[in-house]
This record gives structure tokens, sequence and C-alpha cells, in this order.
């Protein structure tokens, strides 16, 4: 694998992590302006490098370190972006010097990126993201060169862990909204993304060796609605870049100085990125005009963003709520299982059964204490009710056996009510449901009675074969006069029909002629194994 | 002599009790229109459209209807004509959570004497209903303790529950209450909604006209006993068939239940409800 190759993997890791918690991030931004905006600014800053990567192809840890410079400067957002990106300036200083990537490296590449980051803010404040990077390097410096990276990466994640938290503590803004520092948290969720994706390089050949690094995670409480914020004294986040000739920094920040603060003033003569908080973006354009080209303009209404905050807040789901986590497979299931108001999935399904320890996984990695598992498989069922068991939230399993009954307890799902009064209703939508998968047999036999040869399509109905035929759509015809059999109003189908001979039209043409009176609501499911999957009620 | 009767007193509504046609021109009865704007367009509603031409106009406008309340003077002149007849006047009208429409009303009342203004903390046929309902203690007369009486027992007593067919328009319009988390999406949901201290709030997300009725079978037992005395009201906006369904199960799991009257969603309550919706009020006695 080349420099550039590795380097695109280990930073995706970090914008995947970035990007997960980018909400989280967002809404615990109070400092130094509540515009609850630190994640999105994060990402993109991060997306940006990923997309320099992308542009180049000259390999080699300089060519590759230059670019991931470059492209944290360039697309740089918002006040963390633009220190984050001198932290990465100062890494990569480093990096980019040094043949290979030891303890010895990773120490000072930490601390030429903590070194960067001060430079660059005029009146470091204390309790933000440069706190945290600088004690990362801290922790960095205090251990010995012979020990493995992986381990270093350890001492130095939980170092920024332990500063996370003690930020609350360091400003009064924080202390007053009872949370950690955005910018802080976002350093550490970005680390912890490097670490994951280092972890992804080693893991595919590379020499790297981080195989035991285990990261506990957590650190960040979700900030909660509060009083309406104050209002930032300026109005308008501004940033830009400059490209020129000879462009001088210092005269630029003494411009900036009297009509604004949060005042960043970065990169070399050529290329130079401004970033401040100001009443009056014109001016700031206007003289960016005098040192050279500008672009990559954006301008922020802070007191529009703060108010957006705020109402964000407020309406977020109250504390009695419950969210949903489910087993699903297929991509058209999982948009589903989103739309109907399901917030994690965990893949799964036939032969790909999730263990207790994923399901806990994703439970824990919920912030709210009232949860809803559904396993959507009859085999994941008694997992989901371990994994209950192991969680310290109150959850209820709802033992959906399929997809289709998954969809019809989602239905009944109101985010409002407790996981208890979720499960109540979720059960009840689930009696007299009946459910219907029509797949292909993998060998001959014989089943309740029919004879079945291997390739042959079959149509199971809660749990008993109904029809074996040839024909795919002779089976779909007669599983949907099985359901009419019944008092069936609702026909819902989930297609996986690549390859099957048939087509959403063919279906909803045999169901109106197969059966007439059925509400028929076709989605592609894309679930494997089953072209057709349904249920009836 | 009984201090209040049908001779001697008079009853106000807003237009948004989605009266049946007839019902106003019967001695005592005063309407107040609130009004439906389509674009440019004005329209008084229960007035100068019909609930076919309503949704006829729904249907074939590119905007989406607004609504606006009555103002005081509206009031005032009502109240007015009211009083030169009759010595007594109640005015009951919908949520003041739904609309500023209670609200004038009992500005302009602070120029009256007898005048009697109520939040009903309902809407639509809740309100009809309440109207009739009082009629009956009018008619033999009551005193106006006995009047007021039944009134604050009707407001906190009193349900509407809604089969809607979708919440799009009470989502636009800025109605949806605590019913938010109840939007249907793709999934075809038709929630069932009842209003409860004045706000529109889920009860239920439905799929299937049998689910839903199971629903409302579980609603009546929750808010009512086998043999109560059961008044109701049935509505609907463009649904033909519902509202006899409803009448059937109502009638069936409450063999005292009488229904008081049949009527259609109007403009103003139809910009909020949408197409295909149907809904019952009730009220035990």
């Amino acid at each position: 694998m080349s420099v550039r190759a590795g380097a695109v993997t280990v930073i995706e890791a970090a914008l995947a992590a970035v990007e997960a918690e980018r909400g989280v991030i967002n809404d615990l931004n109070v400092y130094p302006v509540p515009d609850g905006d630190t994640g999105t600014n994060l990402a993109l800053t991060v997306r940006a490098i990923v997309d320099e990567l992308r542009l180049g192809d000259e390999d080699g840890v300089g060519a590759v370190a230059a670019a991931v410079t470059k492209g944290s400067l360039m697309g740089a957002r918002g006040n963390s972006g633009v220190i984050l990106s001198q932290i990465v300036r100062g890494i990569c200083e480093v990096w980019g010097g040094s043949d290979a990537l030891g303890a010895r490296e990773f120490k000072l590449a930490l601390s030429e990126g903590a070194n960067a980051a001060y430079r660059a803010v005029k009146e470091p404040v204390e309790g933000t993201m440069l706190t945290v990077i600088r004690e990362m390097a801290a922790a960095a410096q205090g251990v010995p060169d012979s020990l493995a990276l992986d381990k270093m990466m350890v001492v130095v994640e939980e170092a920024g862990r332990v500063a996370v938290e003690k930020t609350t503590g360091q400003l009064a803004a924080l202390q007053k909204a009872g949370v950690v520092d955005a910018g802080g948290y976002g350093l550490l969720v970005l680390y912890r993304g490097i670490v994951t994706g280092i972890m992804d390089l080693s893991a595919s050949g590379t020499g790297l060796s981080a195989a035991d690094v285990v990261l506990r995670g957590g650190g960040a409480r979700a900030a909660t609605a509060v009083e309406p914020s104050e209002l930032s004294r300026y109005r308008y986040c501004t940033s830009l870049l400059i490209q020129g000739e000879a462009i001088d920094r210092d005269a630029f920040e003494v411009f900036l100085g009297p009509i604004g603060d949060s005042t960043l003033v970065v990169g070399d003569e050529r290329l130079v990125k401004v970033h401040v908080h100001t009443d009056d973006p014109g001016a700031v354009l206007s003289e960016a005009l005098k040192h050279g080209a500008i672009g990559e303009i954006e301008i922020n209404d802070m007191h529009e963003q703060t108010r957006a905050r705020d109402e964000r807040l407020r309406a977020a789901p109250d504390a009695h709520g419950a969210v949903v986590v489910a087993v699903v497979v297929g991509d058209g299931n999982k948009r589903l299982f989103r739309e109907l108001g399901c917030r994690a999935i965990v893949d799964g399904g036939q032969s790909m059964n999730p263990s207790a320890a994923q399901l806990l996984e994703a439970v824990e990695a919920l912030a709210v204490d009232e949860v809803v598992l559904l396993p959507n498989n009859g085999n994941v069922v008694l997992t989901a009710e371990q994994a209950a068991g192991m969680s310290s939230r109150r959850i209820a399993v709802v033992p959906s056996t399929s997809i289709p009954a998954g969809l019809a307890a989602m239905v009944a799902f109101d985010p409002d009510a407790d996981a208890v009064g979720n499960a109540r209703v979720m059960e009840e939508a689930l009696q007299g449901l009946r459910c219907a998968e029509i797949t292909h047999a993998v060998r001959d036999s014989e089943v309740d009675g029919v004879e079945v040869r291997k390739g042959q399509a079959i149509g199971i109905v809660d749990g008993r074969l109904v029809a074996a035929d040839d024909d795919l759509e002779t089976v779909y015809a007669r599983v949907l006069a099985t359901f009419a059999a019944d008092e069936t109003e609702i026909v819902t189908v989930l297609t996986a029909l690549n390859g099957s001979g048939t087509s959403v039209e063919r279906l909803a043409e045999i169901a109106a002629d197969a059966a007439p009176d059925l509400e028929l609501h076709v989605h592609e499911g894309g679930q494997p194994l089953y072209p057709i999957l349904a249920s009836a009620e | 002599m009984p201090e209040l009767t049908l001779e001697n007193t008079a009853i106000v509504l807003d237009s948004t009790c989605d009266a049946p046609p007839g019902f106003f021109d019967r001695p005592g009865l005063f309407m107040v229109p609130l009004t439906v704007h389509f674009g440019d367009e004005s329209f008084r509603d229960a007035i100068d459209l019909t609930h076919e031409q309503f949704y006829a106009k729904l249907e074939a406008s590119d905007v989406l209807p607004t609504t606006s309340q009555p103002t005081v003077a509206d009031f005032t002149a009502v109240f007015e004509q009211a009083r030169a007849t009759y010595e007594h006047v109640f005015s009951l009208h919908l949520s003041r959570k739904m609309s500023g429409t209670c609200g004038a009303a009992m500005k302009a009342a602070e120029a009256f004497d007898n005048v009697y203004v109520y939040d009903t903390k309902t809407v639509a046929a809740a309100m009809s209903l309440l109207a009739e309902r009082l009629r009956t203690r009018l008619e033999p007369g009551c005193s106006l303790e006995e009047a007021r009486a039944y009134i604050e027992h009707f407001i906190p007593g009193s349900r509407l529950l809604i089969h809607a067919a979708t919440l799009e328009y009470l989502r636009r319009g800025g109605r949806i209450g605590r019913a938010a988390s109840f939007v249907g999406g793709v999934f075809d949901i038709k929630p069932l909604l009842h209003v409860a201290d004045g706000e529109v709030v889920g009860y239920a997300k439905v799929r299937g006209q049998k689910k839903a009725l199971a629903a409302m079978e579980r609603f009546l037992d929750e808010t009512s006993k086998p043999n109560d005395k059961i008044y109701f009201a049935l509505i609907d906006a463009m649904n033909d068939t519902e509202p006899a369904q409803m009448r059937e199960l109502i009638e069936r799991v409450r063999p005292n239940a009488e229904c008081v009257l049949v009527t259609h969603v109007g403009a103003v309550v139809g910009t909020h409800i949408g197409p295909g919706s149907a809904a019952f009020a009730m009220i035990v006695e």
C-alpha cells in the first residue's frame, strides 16, 4: 500500500468518527460562541484533507504530508477547524521529514502540533482544544521511546480523555452549561478515529502494529437545554483564504484587531487562512483583497446559529422517550427502519447474527436510558435478551422474528413513550401479523407434505411451507392467496429482485390478479437470500 | 321561574364548530366566521364556501390556504345583535392553543353584561355537540349555575378522536402540537389523534382500517364504561365510509350511545386536517 493510500484510510477513519459524533459535538458548542457548529466545522476540515489527498498521486511521506497540511488549511472552517489545521501542520512537519513512524517521531509530532496551535492563537485560553492537545503531547513525552506505538497511542488517548473531562471546570461558559469543550472533545473523537484507522492499516499488513489497541471511549455528556444562550459580541463568523505573494500575516492581524475577536491568521506568505468574528465582514474581505486573491469565503450569522442551537436543544426528545435499536439487513430495509424513527441499526440477518456484545455496544453508544431492541430474527431474540440483561440502560426487547415483523412493530413506535410502554404497543402490533419468506431451496427435501427440489422457489408462511415451484411468481401468488384467505387488509412486500426474473411491476400485477382486495405496499428491501419478504395484517 | 330558557338565551359559536346545514337557522344560535385565504382570495368559513367547494379549491390550488381569526369588532357586532334580543349569551370557542379566536371574543365581551365566553379546549363537531347538549338544558329551562356547570363538565370531559388521513396539513399549518412525532412518512401510517387539554396529541399509529377501528374501541374503553349514557357527533373531511363505521362501532360497544349530529369538516378546520380524515366527538353524561 502506498503512503498516500494509507493516509487516506487513516483520515477517512477519522472523518467517520467525527461524522458519527457531529451532532453531539455541535450541541456541546458553547465557547467561544454558542453557535453549535464545531462538529460540522471539524468534519468539513477533515473532509478537505481527504479531498486534497485524492487530488494528487505523488507518493512518499514528504509529498503526502504536504498535501495533508494544505488540505487542512484550505478547508479549515470555524475557529476549531483553523486551530485543527495548525495542529495538523505541526504534526505533518515532523512526519514529512521522517523515514519511519515510531514512538520517538510520534512524540515529537504531537508536541510540534501543540506548539503550532498555541502559536496561531494570540491569547490562548485554557479549557479548549489547545489544552487538550497540549495535555496529550505532554503525556506522550513522559513515555520512553522504547514503548511500542500502540501502547503510546493508548496513553495519549487516556490523557486526552482526562483533559477533556477537566475542561468543564476550566471555563465559566462550560461550567454554566454543564458541558465539556466541544473542540476538545472533537479533537479526542478525531484522535480515536485516527487510531482506528491505523489499526485497520495494521490489519491489512502494512507493518504498523497496533492490533491490541482498545480505547475506552466515552467522555462527553450530551448537552441539554438551558436558558437562552447569550449572543456573541460580534455577529458574523467570517473566514476566507488568501492566495498571493509575500502576504503579510502580521499586518493583517493588526488590521483585524480593532474590528473583531477570535482572530486567527495562519499559513505562509503564499496561502493564508483568516478567521475572525466581526460585525463588518465586508471590511475583512476588502482588506484581504489588498493582499491577494480571495476564496473559500464563509460568513455565518452566529446570532442565528445560536438561536438555532437553543431551538434544537429545546426540541430534543425529553429524557423519558425511548429510542429503537434494530438488527437489520439490506440497505432498503435499513432506510425503512430509519424513516420510521429507528435510531441505531446493527447489521444482521440470517447466517450473520450479531453477538450480544455488538448489540450492547450499539446501545451503549447512544446517550439515552430507554431503549427498545428489535432482533428481527428468531435466532437473535435470545441474544437481544442477553444484551438487555448486561446493560445498565432500561432495555425492552420486542421479540420480532423477521424484518417485516420488525417494521410492523416500528409503525407503533412512539418516541415520546418510554421503553416498556413502547414494548407493549409494539408487541400488540405483532399479534395476528402473518409473515412470509420466499427463497430458493438449498437441497431436495420433503417439507410439510410438499416435495421440494433443490433450486426451486419456496414460500414459507409463519414457518410453514405453503408453496414450491420452479417459478418464483407462482410461489408469490400462492403466498398472497394464503394471506387473502385470512382477514387480511394490508400486505407489505420487501423485495430483493436482482436476477430473480421478476419485477416490482409484475408483483403488483400478480397481486391485483390473485388478491384484488388487498392493499399492497412494495418496498425495495435489499436483503440477501430472500427475493421476497412479506407480511400481512 | 327558571332563569335561562331558549327564549332568553343565545349561543354564539365560531365557524370551526363545523355545524351541519340548517344548524344556525334556528333562533338563538349565532355564528362568527373565521376566514380562509387562498393567496389573495379570502372566503368567510361556512358562508362563502361549502365544504365540497373548499376541497375542490384545495385540490386545484397550488398555494396552501391559510386561516385567520375573527376580529374583536366581528364579535362586538354579533354580541350586540344577540343581546338586542336575548338576555344571556354563551360564546363557545375553539381551543386557545389552536387559535386566537377565543381571545378576541373575550376582549369583545368586556363591553357587555351577561356574555359568558368559554375556551372549549376542543374544536369542530365537539363544539356543535356542546351547543346542542346545552340547548337540551335550556329547553325546559335551567339556572345560570346549572348551565355553567354543564359547560364546565363538558370541557374537561368531552373527547375528540380523529383518524387523520395525513398529518401533512397539520404540520404545515403549525397546529400539530405534540403529535409531531406521529408523522407517517413512506409507510402510509394513518394516525389516530385526539385533543387533550386543547392540543392535538397522538393516540396511536396504525395501518389499515381494521386496526384503526380496534384502536378506536380501545379509546372508548379507556374513556367510558359499557353502560354509560354517551352523546356523540360524527364528522368527516371527504370521507364517505368511515363515519358509518365509527357509528356502528360506538353503538355496538356502547348500547346507550346516542348520535346527536353528523356533519362535515368546513374550510378552516379542513385547512388543517386534510381530505380523507374522519372523527367523532363524545361526552359521557
